[in-house]
């Protein structure tokens, strides 16, 4: 073999390398110990060594490979000659960047509310330079424009100036977060609390902080936007159940231990995810039900209770009040500080390990400023008041009844439908033709469920198997006609905005209304009379 | 690293270097009146040092600060130079520093004949990148070993790395291995709780571990500390002042939320004024704000790109855009960092290629960068970017997060900087939590661009819409930086939503804002409406900017980054010098807070410690940081630059020539 002598001068040199690194490495302070260390740790385990000499070779590695690396070694890539390269360059025309708005979309820019002033129960508008009663703004518990937050506020700001000028990692943490995370945890009953500086984000993040490739996803078909990006995001394997279904839930629960059980495998995590009241619709979740279901199964909860916590329970901790479970049953619940307490940002309330991994692996805690000072002490206040006065959340509780005894009394006479539930605080109305004419042509499937119930839904697509039937243009624009001509009779509701095209499932059409117990029973009950004579007028006749 | 180790006590022969450190640090806690327990700080509360002296003529009176304990001169409540009776200082000293020589300030300025990432990134000698191996490698060994009994003896505190009663672990040992073994040991330099306003000093609630940095426990005392930590780059961080005086306005009159998203009943008047502020300013036709920063990309990207198109990324993006991106479920390809030759190649494969497997023609190619890096203070080569997007055809997004109010002789980000008409971009993005004091972003562009965002823009239609007194600090720093035009001034808001302030006029974007883009209840002094005080912060940035970082090149450290960048990232390499390099910085007389990163935020070889400077320094906070680096640098050996050296009291005194140099 003629290797030996070929590596001869590369050996040399090595051992001169070694030589003189070893000379430097013990000029360094300390280095002394860590020779000893190594050593020591030889004598007793040569094996070891060489394992370490593996991990620096794969630090070694880890580190050289670029993350900019092409695939230019793929089987698909097509050698070209640079000039080839050039004509294509030349050739290639993109798309435009965004598609031009149509006139229907610059009108409904153009008429977007814009409120004069301080929102609350009577804005003013800009567009109309009138006064309206306000049922689309969220301000559930009327706290917006309280004397003593802002108060509290203006102190605030004083102390702290207002941005936090850095992540919570990076001298961000400000002892009012704190305070807030404390407040809310023992508002609810948990453990521990971590406040993100986004309603809409939180639980875009605290989704994928848990839920990794692999992991499974059990979710309610109708869940909100943000969850949907939560779970996208994710990457994780989904199933679906069908809407606030626990029935539903039960069987896909049931086949997926069944498959666990046929191919074992290793335990993965798994998590099921919804909603305490439904954003899209206002349906609200029998929790104990699922409770029960998650312990049965050993699922993590994901419980998104954005429009629960602050408006249903005695004084709003949202569903485990008003169903009476210790909230430390929930794995993770996630809420908005924005919506009810009116103030800005979301939270994640669970046991403290859960919150202290997100303190590392939300992303949108880890990668964004904190919280403004002021925005922190506002939800405090916000929530010492529901504990100090349960007089706001009874009158919200009275003001969504006397609302709904005057919707549910139209829905006999008009062509809608209110998918919400009666102690929800956010009231969707729907159209619903009774006349197949207004319908698109109906498909196979859409009439049959009732028919033959035995069969299911596919849990892994997100398509129902009986899904309704809806015209979203038509829809869309009647119902922009109920909205307009609330607002001229003096009442501000508004469509629910989707973003159609991007939805994962599209939602139906709907109006939302936003009650606040900022305003009397008796302007509830004048507001309720005008969107009642605005649904009669537009949609009465196509009964 | 090792000396540091509180875990081996079996380490009994105390290297030099470890005993010369805890003298030192002992040394310094006398200084300070503070007595040392158990290497614990604890210090009775009248030792506590001078919270926050107003000093200036308008505020000595001041009945806010009930904090005030006595007058310790701790060398950040008072300017070193007492002002003298002309001068009369609007701000707060430890807000906002005073500092009237007006030899400390700079006009940055680009020179187009210099190419823009001149800076080379300079290698250490080899012996510290072997250390920093072997030290990785070691935290490794120790952590494995340390679990391993840890699991045996303590099962309880692993409960949770571990499947249990049916539950697979919340996070298994080996994905929360970095994290708790290697993490948990510099924790006390991470998330240290503040109190007060984040500004030139930021105050510390002091804290100590009794379980290796697990847990914390409140002293009860604070510390004042030199910030050279937060993003405040134009110093808007303040508690008094104009914009102060408008926030508290804007909280009467229009409370804390505007109770909504935008388009469903969250849309304010005021949002419709700052965003055509906003649109000004950055010299575009149309903006829209979103109420935080890391939704504004990952709201907004997804809303532009889909399958089918193509985003081609910096590789040190930030995470937000990479959130977007991820979710905008296009293809993606990442550059070097700031590689306009690796950009090209990729862009002639990526074109020519087309889509892979099918070879069809991307729909469209965005490219998205950064104006500048927050993490390695480079600066994005923009005119070399215009150039390829006229050969190439892609679009252009810059998220302009750090450099927006922070870069350019006027404050408007890279584009300002380098001279570039803004319409050459097609989005810029940016935030307001770093210049402006303030919180969220916004996304600027072509009215086309932004309308269809509006209605796309996920944040747009689901997420709160931004709170009034958040766009109320916004409108008015931003007309403190721009000036306001001296024209009749206006009775009401007369802006409609439709209409946001046109870019039309031919004159320079730079310009001052009419008056009667301000709401008329923002009252504003005249050195601001003029736009003098806006300027002077603009200059004393760019000073501050440059002195540090020609400074510590000149002290022999190596530093990245871009000598106008505000950001300053020092390499440490050593990921036990960073917890150290903190912790000495903290124990210094005059207590200094600095960032340290390091893997994964960074290569893992490329520790570093990262000041942001803030037009709030002085030049003597500049120094009082190159004291201290000079210091800390010799003691754990951390000068290994290359080229010429000066020494630190030549490098005071010539300053002004140092930041002049070309
Ligand atoms: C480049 C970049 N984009 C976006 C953001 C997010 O901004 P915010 O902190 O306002 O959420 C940051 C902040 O760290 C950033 O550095």
């Amino acid at each position: 073999m003629s290797a030996p002598s070929s590596l001869d001068p590369l050996l040399t040199f090595l051992s001169y390398s070694l030589l003189k690194v070893q000379d430097i490495f013990f000029q360094l302070p300390g280095s002394a110990v860590i020779a000893r260390y190594v050593r020591s740790s030889h004598q007793n385990d040569p094996g070891r060594t060489a394992l370490e000499l593996i991990l620096v070779v794969f630090a070694v590695r880890t580190l050289l490979q670029s993350r900019t690396r092409t695939d230019r070694s793929a089987s698909n890539f097509v050698k070209l000659t640079e000039k080839e390269i050039d004509e294509l360059v030349e050739e290639w025309v993109p798309e435009p960047f965004t598609a031009p708005l149509t006139p229907a979309e610059v009108h409904e820019l153009a008429n977007l509310p814009v409120i004069q002033g301080a929102s609350g129960p009577k804005p003013k508008l800009v567009n109309t330079g009138k006064t309206v009663l306000n049922l689309a703004s969220y301000n559930f518990a009327g706290l917006a424009g309280n004397e003593q937050i802002k108060e509290r506020a203006i102190e605030t700001l004083r102390k702290y100036g207002l941005g936090s000028c850095g992540p919570p990692g990076f001298y961000g943490t400000i002892d009012v977060h704190m305070d807030l995370e404390r407040d809310i945890a023992e508002f609810l009953g948990t453990e521990s609390c971590i406040i993100y500086s986004q309603g809409f984000s939180t639980v875009a993040s605290v989704i994928p902080a848990f839920c990794k490739r692999g992991d499974l996803i059990v979710a309610d078909r109708g869940v909100n936007f943000a969850i949907h990006k939560g779970i996208d995001i994710s990457r994780s394997n989904v199933r679906w159940f069908d809407h606030n279904d626990l029935k539903s839930l039960e069987t896909v629960l049931e086949s997926i231990e069944k498959e666990r059980k046929k191919k074992g495998g290793k335990l993965t995590r798994r998590f099921i995810v919804t909603e305490g009241i439904f954003e899209n619709d206002g349906q609200m979740l029998d929790l104990p039900k699922l409770i029960e279901l998650k312990q049965k199964y050993k699922y993590r909860l994901i419980l998104d209770e954005s429009f629960s916590f602050g408006t249903v329970g005695r004084t709003g901790r949202g569903l485990t009040e008003l169903y009476n479970v210790p909230a430390t049953q929930i794995d993770m619940i996630v809420g908005s500080i924005a919506n009810s307490l009116c103030s800005a940002g979301g939270f994640c309330a669970g046991s403290r390990v859960v919150v202290d991994h997100q303190r590392i692996n939300g992303s949108s805690f880890v990668f964004s400023a904190a919280m403004p000072a002021l925005m922190a002490v506002s939800a405090s206040e916000g929530i010492s008041l529901l504990t100090s006065q349960p007089s706001l959340l009874t009158t919200l509780h009275e003001n969504i009844r006397a609302f709904r005894l005057i919707l549910d009394a139209t829905a006999t006479v008009c062509p809608i439908q209110i998918p919400s539930h009666p102690a929800s605080a956010i009231v969707h109305i729907q159209y619903r033709p009774n006349a197949p004419a207004t319908l698109q042509v109906p498909t196979a499937t859409s009439h049959k469920l009732s028919l033959s119930p035995s069969k299911q839904s596919n849990p892994s697509s997100l398509a129902p198997r009986d899904a309704q039937e809806f015209d979203i243009e038509l829809e869309d624009k009647l119902l922009q006609d109920v909205v307009d001509e609330a607002l001229s009779q003096g009442v501000l509701i508004t469509r629910a905005k989707r973003l159609r095209g991007q939805e994962p499932a599209e939602p139906r059409p709907s109006i939302r209304i936003a009650i606040t117990a900022a305003l009397t029973k008796k302007e509830i009950e004048k507001a309720g009379s005008v969107v009642r004579s605005a649904l009669v007028k537009v949609l009465g006749k196509r009964r | 690293m090792t000396s540091k180790k509180r875990s081996s006590p079996s380490l009994s022969g105390k290297s030099s270097a470890a005993e010369y450190l805890s003298a030192l640090s002992h040394k310094d806690a006398l200084a300070r009146n503070v007595v040392g327990v158990n290497g614990s700080r604890v210090s009775s509360p009248s030792t506590t040092p001078a919270l926050s002296i107003a000093s200036s003529s308008m505020y000595t009176s001041s009945s806010d600060d009930t904090e005030i304990a006595e007058l310790v001169d701790d060398g950040l409540s008072f300017p070193s130079v007492p002002p003298t009776s002309e001068i009369v200082y609007t701000t707060r000293h430890s807000e906002f520093g005073h500092c009237s020589n007006e030899a400390y300030r700079y006009t940055p300025h680009h020179d187009p004949s210099r190419p823009v990432s001149g800076h080379v990134e300079e290698d250490p000698p080899y012996y510290i990148l072997f250390t920093t191996y072997i030290s990785y490698l070691l935290l490794i060994i120790i952590g494995h070993i340390r679990d391993f009994f840890g699991k045996k003896f303590y099962p309880k505190d692993y409960r949770h790395l571990m499947p249990f009663n049916g539950y697979a672990a919340l996070n298994s040992d080996f994905d929360s291995f970095y994290t708790r073994r290697l993490k948990t040991r510099l924790d006390d330099c991470f998330s240290r709780p503040v109190t007060g306003v984040p500004g030139r000093t930021i105050t510390l609630l002091d804290r100590v571990s009794e379980d290796e940095l697990n847990t914390f426990k409140f002293t009860g005392t604070k510390t004042r500390a030199l910030n050279v930590s937060s993003y405040n780059y134009l110093g808007f961080a303040q508690a008094r002042g104009a914009c102060a005086d408008a926030v508290e306005e804007s909280l009467n009159r229009y409370g804390i939320s505007a109770c909504g998203s935008r388009s469903q009943g969250g849309t304010l008047d005021l949002h419709v004024a700052a965003e055509a502020l906003v649109a000004r300013f950055v010299g575009q036709e149309d903006a829209l704000i979103t109420s935080m920063g890391f939704a504004t990309n990952s709201a907004t990207i997804p809303a532009l790109v889909g399958k089918g198109c193509l985003v081609i990324s910096d590789e040190y993006n930030h995470a937000s855009i990479r959130f977007g991106v991820r979710l905008s479920g296009a293809s993606v390809r990442m550059f070097k960092h700031n590689d306009m030759k690796d950009l090209e190649s990729l862009l002639r494969e990526a074109i020519s290629q087309g889509q892979p497997r099918t070879h069809r023609p991307w729909k469209k190619i965005l490219l998205i960068v950064e104006g500048l890096y927050s993490m390695e203070g480079t600066l994005l080569d923009l005119p070399a970017i215009v150039k390829l997007k006229q050969k190439y055809k892609f679009y252009l997004y810059v998220d302009e997060a750090h450099s927006i109010g922070a870069l350019g002789a006027h404050g408007r980000g890279v584009a300002d900087y380098f001279n570039i008409p803004p319409h050459s971009i097609d989005i810029l993005m940016g935030t307001f939590t770093k210049s402006f004091g303030a919180a969220g972003g916004y996304i600027a562009g072509s009215h086309a661009l932004v309308s269809r965002l509006r209605l796309r823009s996920h944040a747009n239609a689901y997420a709160e819409s931004m709170a009034p007194a958040i766009l109320t600090q916004i409108i008015a720093s931003l007309s403190c930086i721009t000036g306001v035009e001296s024209s009749a001034p206006s009775s009401a808001l007369t802006s409609s939503h439709t209409v946001t302030a046109a870019t039309d006029d031919s004159r320079d974007y730079r310009g001052p804002v009419p008056a009667s883009c301000l709401p008329s209840w923002i009252e504003l002094s005249p050195s601001l409406r003029s736009g003098e005080e806006g300027r002077v912060r603009l200059r004393r940035l760019a000073f501050n900017a440059r002195y540090l970082s020609r400074a510590l090149i000149k002290l022999g450290f190596i530093t990245y980054g871009h000598a106008d960048a505000p950001i300053v990232p020092l390499l440490l390499f050593h990921p036990g010098k960073m917890s150290q390099f903190s912790r000495l910085m903290l124990e210094r007389k005059t207590p200094i807070v600095v960032v340290v990163v390091g893997y994964p935020a960074t290569p893992l070889v490329t520790s570093r410690v990262r000041f942001c400077l803030s037009a709030s320094h002085t030049k003597e906070d500049v120094d009082l940081v190159l004291d201290a680096c000079d210091e800390i640098g010799d003691l754990i050996d951390l000068k290994h630059g290359s080229g010429d050296r000066w020494p630190l009291e030549e490098i005071k005194r010539r300053a002004v020539e140092l930041v002049e140099m070309e």
